[in-house]
């Protein structure tokens, strides 16, 4: 397995000598147009990566996936995706890159997938096309057969492109909306070689139906009590069991021109027992907490959830929540004087 | 077959990985859930892949309270010392993971499936994604 990696990655330097070509990658029409669906599998639309939606409609051949791509099915897939402007050639690119998805559970689709993909590559790169040779001879020997080699160059290719593309993207330190929440094979951490990686549920099928907010895990968990979409057990065993909610505030003054902060002790003790915080985190006496944001970031006082688990700082307004009252700041009276 | 779908699979993954990272895209900026806690005191050593633990899907189902009070999870990161005897013996995961209120401790790869030698870390905490100069260590 171990050669065979390194052997891609020889292949993958190679195709990085590949121009660079200016119809958007299948990759990019399907995080732009078709994600809004394939994604999450809205109105039953077949999910990306998802082999068991794919093999029924790719044994029909891609030729009649195209023709669905293009112009909508009875179903619900609307023509291009409802993007009429989008070139065929694109719309097939992104049906490619789901497919390339997929590969596994689709062989029966592959001889048909083959040619189509050949074509557009030979075209594209003929100057390169002797240093294409010799990754391939190369990739043949771990994987004889000839459909897994034509498959994972052209996902290369798909790769270049779109990384190309990151390059110059909008915010280079931000991650886009389509990488929020990827499933658990394409989040970055979780092991894709391994079986059970493929048993987790992926996060946005369990978030749809959850209040959103802006930060975080996209989802507002307090609102998600609230409005009783979620009824989280407050004992491992009895489902019926009752938090022991509290319900005051502290109010803390802060330095400068922020708004004071107000800690609602209600929404932490739906979530949270008293012994969480109290004594080790927060001593339960007026003035004796010295709380600074440095703290809180580097993962101190309330930066033990907010931050990690509970929403992060970026929302500062969620605890700095109580306007001053400037008439009675001491910087005018003394003037005044 | 079966593996030979495998080994495929792994060569587009592999192919797209080394992709990303030499068109200067950062793999430790990994993507995977906020909150995510990746566990590994003594994954890597053992030969297994290290744990990461879902913290959403835990919350859609437990208040913290459950593991951070009854069951006496620090909130720390692999500060737990947690073993697979410990569990076995009902202590933390293994206290709801006994095939009675949860799977059980057989289903080795659903908690053990993070890519070998990634750091125990509290996955998209502030702390991490803090920008940082590139050339800089990694926190």
């Amino acid at each position: 397995m171990k050669i065979s990696n390194r052997i891609t990655a020889i292949v993958a330097g190679l195709c990085l000598a590949l121009p660079v070509f200016a119809q958007q990658s299948g990759k990019d029409v399907y995080t732009k147009v078709c994600s809004t669906c394939h994604a999450t599998g809205l109105a039953g639309s077949p999910r990306l990566g998802n082999g068991g939606d794919w093999a029924p409609r790719a044994a029909k051949g891609v030729a009649s996936l195209y023709q669905s791509a293009l112009n909508g099915t009875p179903k619900g897939m609307p023509a291009k995706g409802g993007h009429m402007t989008l070139p065929d050639a694109e719309v097939k690119a992104a049906v490619d890159y789901m497919l390339a998805s997929v590969k596994d559970a689709v062989k029966a689709a592959k001889p048909e997938v083959e040619p189509k993909k050949e074509e557009p590559k030979k075209a594209e790169v003929k100057k390169e096309e002797p240093k294409k040779e010799e990754p391939r001879k190369a990739e043949a020997k771990p994987a004889p057969a000839p459909a897994p080699v034509a498959a994972s160059a052209s996902s290369s290719v798909v790769a270049t492109e779109a990384s190309a593309a990151d390059i110059n993207s909008f915010n280079r330190l931000l991650k886009p909306a389509s990488k929020r929440n990827l499933p658990p094979p394409e989040d970055g951490i979780h092991d894709p070689s391994n079986d059970g990686t493929h048993a987790l549920q992926p996060p946005l099928t369990a978030f749809s139906s959850l209040p959103k907010s802006m930060s975080g895990n996209r989802v507002n968990w307090v609102e998600a009590i609230g409005q009783k979409k979620i009824n989280p057990r407050y004992d491992r065993n009895d489902p019926k069991a009752e938090p022991i909610v509290m319900d005051m505030n502290i109010v803390r003054e802060v330095k400068g021109s922020m708004p004071d902060v107000v800690y609602p002790h209600k929404q932490h003790t739906e979530w949270l027992d008293c012994s969480n915080c109290h004594p080790a985190i927060f001593v339960p006496q007026k003035g004796a907490n010295a709380i600074s944001m440095a703290a809180i970031l580097l993962g101190e006082k309330c930066g033990v959830c907010h931050g990690k688990v509970a929403f992060p700082v970026s929302e500062c307004r969620n605890c700095h929540s109580k306007k001053k009252d400037i008439a009675k700041a001491p910087a005018p009276a003394t003037a005044a004087k | 077959m079966k593996i030979l779908s495998k080994l495929r699979a792994s060569i587009a993954l592999a192919a797209v990985l080394i992709l990303s990272a030499v068109m200067f895209v950062d793999i430790n900026d990994a993507q995977a859930e906020y909150g995510d806690v990746v566990i590994n005191n003594y994954s890597d050593g053992a030969g297994m892949r290290p744990v990461v633990f879902p913290h959403w899907f835990h919350r859609v189902r437990f208040r913290c309270k459950v593991c951070h009070a009854d069951l006496g999870f620090k909130f720390q990161a692999g500060g737990n010392e947690i073993n697979m005897v410990k569990i076995i013996d009902g202590q933390f995961c293994g206290a709801c993971h006994n095939g009675d209120i949860a799977w059980s401790v057989e289903n080795c790869n659903l908690c053990h499936s993070g890519k070998p030698n990634t750091p125990t870390q509290v996955h998209e905490s502030t702390v991490q994604k803090l920008a940082q100069p590139s050339g800089a260590p990694k926190k």
